[in-house]
Parts: C-alpha cells; structure tokens; sequence
C-alpha cells in the first residue's frame, strides 16, 4: 500500500511523523506523568472530593519544587528494598528453573522419535493452554499442606506454571531452526546426547535462550496473582503486591506509589530495551497467556 | 543417516529421562492441582478448617444456579470481554499497519510500542487509578478544560465509569501484542500481490479491502477467540483497581472466584472456577489444536 503514495512523499513523510507522535505518547506519554508524579510532593491520595470547587484545577503540570523525597520514602517508610530483592531472587530462579527443564525437553522432542512423543507434546500445550483461574485455589491448599507458601522456592515453582510450558515452545521453535548436520558430526565423533546438547546446540541457540529466559524472567517479575496468593510475608511478598497496597491507598501519598511503580517498572523496561531484538520475536511466537 | 534405523531396534530411554524433569514439574503445577480443584470443589472446605472439609457432592455447583452473583457476573463477564477485545483489535489494526510501512526509524517504533506490554500489570493499574484520581487526574483536568465535564469526579466510586476506566488500562496494556500479531500476519501477505494490483490500477483502498482485510481475517479470528479466553479468565487488573466494587459492578466470573478464594471459602471458590473453566476448555481445545499443528510440524 505504501508504494501507491510514494510519489506523494511529502505528504507520507506527514503520515510518518504523525504516526510516530502518536504511538509514543501513546505507550511512553504515561510513564512520563507518572516519572512527573515521582518527584512532585504532597499528592495526599484523598477518597472523597468535597471541598472542591467546580472547575477548579488541582492538577500541576511540573512540580514547582521537584523532589527525590518519595523515593528515599519508599526505602525509609516501606521495606521497597526487601521486595525488589524477593522479585528478583523468584523471577530469578524461575528463568534458571524454566530454561533447565525447557531445554531439555524440548531437545528430546526435536531431536528423538519415541512412543508417546505426539500425545506428550499435545499433553503440556494442553497444560499451557489451561485457564489459572482453575489452579489458584488448589495451588493455595497444596502450597499450605507442604510448607511451600510463603517460601521463594513455592513462588519460583508457581511462577513455573506459566513459564515452563512457554519455554518450551520458544526452545521447540529454535532447536527445530539448527542444522542437524553438525550434531552428528559430532555424534560420529562419539560424542554423548548431553555433551552435544552443552557444547553444540546451547551455544547455538545463545539468541533463543536469551529470549527465552528474560520472557520467563519478565512473567514472573510481572505476576501479580500468585503472589498475592500464595505470600503474605515481607520476607517473600514481591513488588506487585505492594502495587496492590498502593492502589489502596498505603501510604496514601500519590508521589511515593509512582516512584515505587515507577522502580517496579524500570528493571523489565531496561531488559526490553537492551534486547529488544531477541525478545521481540520471542513475544510473537508465542506470549500468548494473560 | 544410520543412527535412526539404529535407535528403533532397542527403546532408547535417554529422551524419556530428557523429558521427565519438566513433565515432573508440570505434574505438579498444574495437574495435580487441577485434580485438586475440581476434588476441593465438590467439598465444602474453607481454608480454615481444611482438615474439616465434607465430601458435599454437586452441592456447590447447584447453588450456583441460585447464586444472584454468579448469575449477575455471566453478563458482566461477557461486557468485560467484548469491550476489552473489540477496542484492543480496532486500536491494534491502525497501529499494525502503520508499523508496515516504510520509514526511518521503524524498528525502533515497533520495539517502542511494546513498552506497554511489558509493564507489570500492578503498574498499569495504579498508573490508571492515578490518571483518573478524582484529586491529581490529569483526564479530570482535560475533561474540565475540554469542556465535556463541569467538575472533577470520582471515576472509581461510579460502577459505569470505574468499568470503563479498568477496560481503558487493560486496553493499553494488552493492544500492543496484537499489533504485534497483526504486524507478523502483514508480513506474510507477499508483495507481488500489491505489485499485480497497481499495475492494474487498483487505488491503495481496494487493495487494503481486497487484499490486506482478507489476508488478516484468521489472524483476527483466531486473536480474538485466543483474547477472549484469556480475558474470562483475567482478574489483575479489575481486582487490583476496583477490588470487583463498587458493590459487585466489577465483578466477572474470575474475579468472583478469586474474591471468594481470598475470603477462604475455597470449595465455593474452585466451583466458580471449574464452571468458568470447563466453558473455557472448548475454546481452548481450538487452541491447542492449532498450536499442536504447528509444533508438531516444526519439530518433524
């Protein structure tokens, strides 16, 4: 379609331009008024509105004494530092635990015929494919019976739900890309299963491993319900659990909930931009739950 | 080129033990609890006295019929989707196809408009709260300045308004990764269709009817058969930013369970669950079936 304007380009360079505008202050434009609401002091979070005059204006659109006070709040008042460090140990050992095992099966689907392949590769998309609503609560009561609520190690299991599955998919999709020729080379050589699968196909596949461990990362950063679920203790409770506490209403002041959110945001945003280009593809393939 | 011929003469045990690590794990995450719910589900368990809990047969599951939330949150379910999935494939399509064109700096742009997707949901919804604060929301001021309202209001304390507020956030939220799926369907219209339709004299509108609509057709079937499922089942963003209130005008099938899941009474909560999700699994049968193709395809 583009090239029936193409000699109209004056005016395609217009379209562009608009374009642009808009996308960005469609998806960067709140995160720069929350940026705004970050150092700007004395948002109270007020529930009712009496006392406000018609058409009267509350809203500043640069604070006049822009201040870092909320963030240093947000580590004074709120233990924020205690639940950055849970969010990154769960999304963590979740990314290590989703790649370990994603891998590995994965390799045995591409790689190997056997009896019950098919229905074993239809069985765990099923399993990605059912709905979590179904597994909060049993997850609950499981979690409870064996002592695993409440621990780091019951989030980064939870986590795996989704993630695990999703991995799985996205190694599938890049095993099945690599020449077979090299692997057996090797095999020739008399080299193991494993060792091929260490030494030959990871290092290949460095692009879908990345992709695929900062998508499992970045789900369970993101996670919201199991957390809130399944942890109830400052020690393991993790940064969209505390989104939740802000949303209602503690500590009660507007500037400290954006630059908690704003912490809350910034890691993801940082592994997206860098890369971008891995993860992208990765999304398309097949980030499909939520 | 031997070494399959090989293989099928003894059973070879090493892709079963490649595979039990995550088939374990998957045992225990998902199918073990989903045996679970649907076993807590016909019990009448509370998590407080779990030990307690009575086998109560399909008790649950007929009170339901009789439940007026349940009842009522059938058709705020289905406002919830339709509302959430129309406006992210309508926004989604304008966005995809301008990401098509030729121009400087389009890679950057299409990395640019996933930022919303990747934003933990917690934060879309206090964001959103904060846009439409009664006291410091700047779409109060914009509105007030614009003339479309006379004064600030309480957007989260009305049930119509609160219910579109939450669409708004999971809108921004989830409108990205459609664009992204759309964009992914464009490229694989092939040019030489385009090619043939100017050198018929075809305006750039006929060929977006005849050519670009058809070709996305399954694309958007298949997004919004994939959203709805997800969006049933959806509950950050309506519990993060409404708790399901005011009242239950919030409230959808998911996030009733998830509150009854949250008030303990967790065999009650596992029915809602079960009902909601055995309606689900039909459309996720779809799913599967089509992913299933692919892989499997892939994988030979």
């Amino acid at each position: 379609m583009s090239r029936s304007f193409s000699r109209q380009s004056s005016y395609r360079h217009l379209w562009s331009l608009l374009g642009i505008v808009l996308i960005l202050t469609y998806s960067l434009g709140p995160f720069l008024w929350l940026g705004i609401a970050s150092i700007t002091p004395d948002l109270k979070q007020v529930p009712d509105l009496t006392g406000i005059q018609e058409g009267a204006s509350r809203i500043q659109y640069f604070p006049r004494h822009p201040t870092w006070d909320n963030y240093s709040q947000l580590f004074q008042n709120v233990p924020f530092g205690t639940y950055m460090r849970n969010s990154t140990i769960i999304a963590t050992g979740n990314m290590l635990l989703s790649l370990t095992v994603a891998c590995l099966g994965a390799y045995a689907f591409v790689r190997f015929r056997f009896a019950g392949r098919n229905s074993l590769l239809v069985a765990m998309l099923t399993a990605y494919t059912i709905p979590s609503v179904v597994l909060l609560v049993p997850m609950l009561v499981i979690f409870r019976t064996y002592g695993l609520n409440n621990t780091h190690l019951g989030m980064i299991l939870a986590e795996s739900t989704a993630s695990a599955p999703f991995v799985l998919l996205l190694m599938i999709n890049y095993f099945s890309t690599l020449p077979k020729e090299l692997e057996e080379a090797a095999q020739v050589d008399g080299c193991g299963r494993f060792k091929i699968l260490w030494r030959i196909v990871l290092p290949l596949s460095l692009p879908g491993l990345v992709a695929g461990g900062l998508l499992a990362f970045i789900m369970s950063w993101n996670d919201f319900l199991f957390a809130y679920l399944l942890t109830s203790n400052n020690d393991v409770k993790t940064l969209p659990v505390i989104m939740r506490q802000f949303a209602q209403g503690e500590p009660n002041i507007w500037g400290v909930s954006a630059a908690g959110a704003i912490l809350s945001a910034l890691p993801v945003a940082l592994i997206f931009i860098l890369f971008q280009r891995m993860l992208m593809s990765g999304l398309a393939a097949g980030a499909v739950k939520g | 080129m031997t070494t399959p011929k090989r293989r099928r003469k003894r059973l070879d045990l090493l892709p079963y033990l490649m595979l039990a690590p995550i088939a374990l794990l998957l045992l225990f995450v998902i199918v073990f609890p989903l045996f679970e719910a649907v076993r807590l589900a016909l019990t009448d368990a509370s998590l407080l006295n779990l030990a307690r809990a009575k086998f109560i047969g399909l008790k649950n599951f007929q009170r339901l019929l009789s439940d007026t939330i349940f009842i009522d949150s059938i058709w705020r379910t289905l406002r919830w989707v339709v509302a959430v999935v129309v406006l992210e494939i309508s926004l989604a399509l304008p966005i995809a196809l301008f990401l098509n064109r030729d121009f400087v700096g389009r890679g950057f742009m299409r990395a640019a408009v996933m930022v919303p997707y990747i934003t933990p949901p917690a934060v879309v919804a206090l964001l959103f709260l904060y846009i439409f604060d009664g006291n410091f929301g700047i779409a109060n001021e914009f509105l007030v300045k614009m003339g479309i309202q006379d004064a600030y209001t309480a957007w989260m304390s009305d049930p119509t308004s609160s219910f579109w507020v939450v669409v708004a956030a999971m809108v921004w939220y989830g409108t990205p990764l459609m664009a992204l799926i759309l964009l992914a369907a464009l490229q694989t219209i092939p040019e030489e269709l385009y090619e043939a339709a100017d050198v018929d004299g075809a305006s750039a509108w006929t060929q977006f009817w005849r050519i670009t609509v058809p070709h996305l057709v399954p694309s958007i079937m298949f997004l919004g058969l994939l959203r709805t499922i997800w969006m049933s089942n959806h509950i950050d963003m309506i519990f993060i930013m409404t708790t399901g209130g005011p009242g239950f005008s919030n409230y959808t099938e998911a996030v009733y369970s998830f509150k009854l899941t949250d008030e303990f009474r967790i065999g009650y909560a596992s029915a809602v669950a079960v009902a909601l999700s055995a309606v689900l699994m039909i459309g996720a049968a779809l799913y599967v079936r089509y992913l299933a193709r692919g892989v499997l395809k892939q994988a030979s």
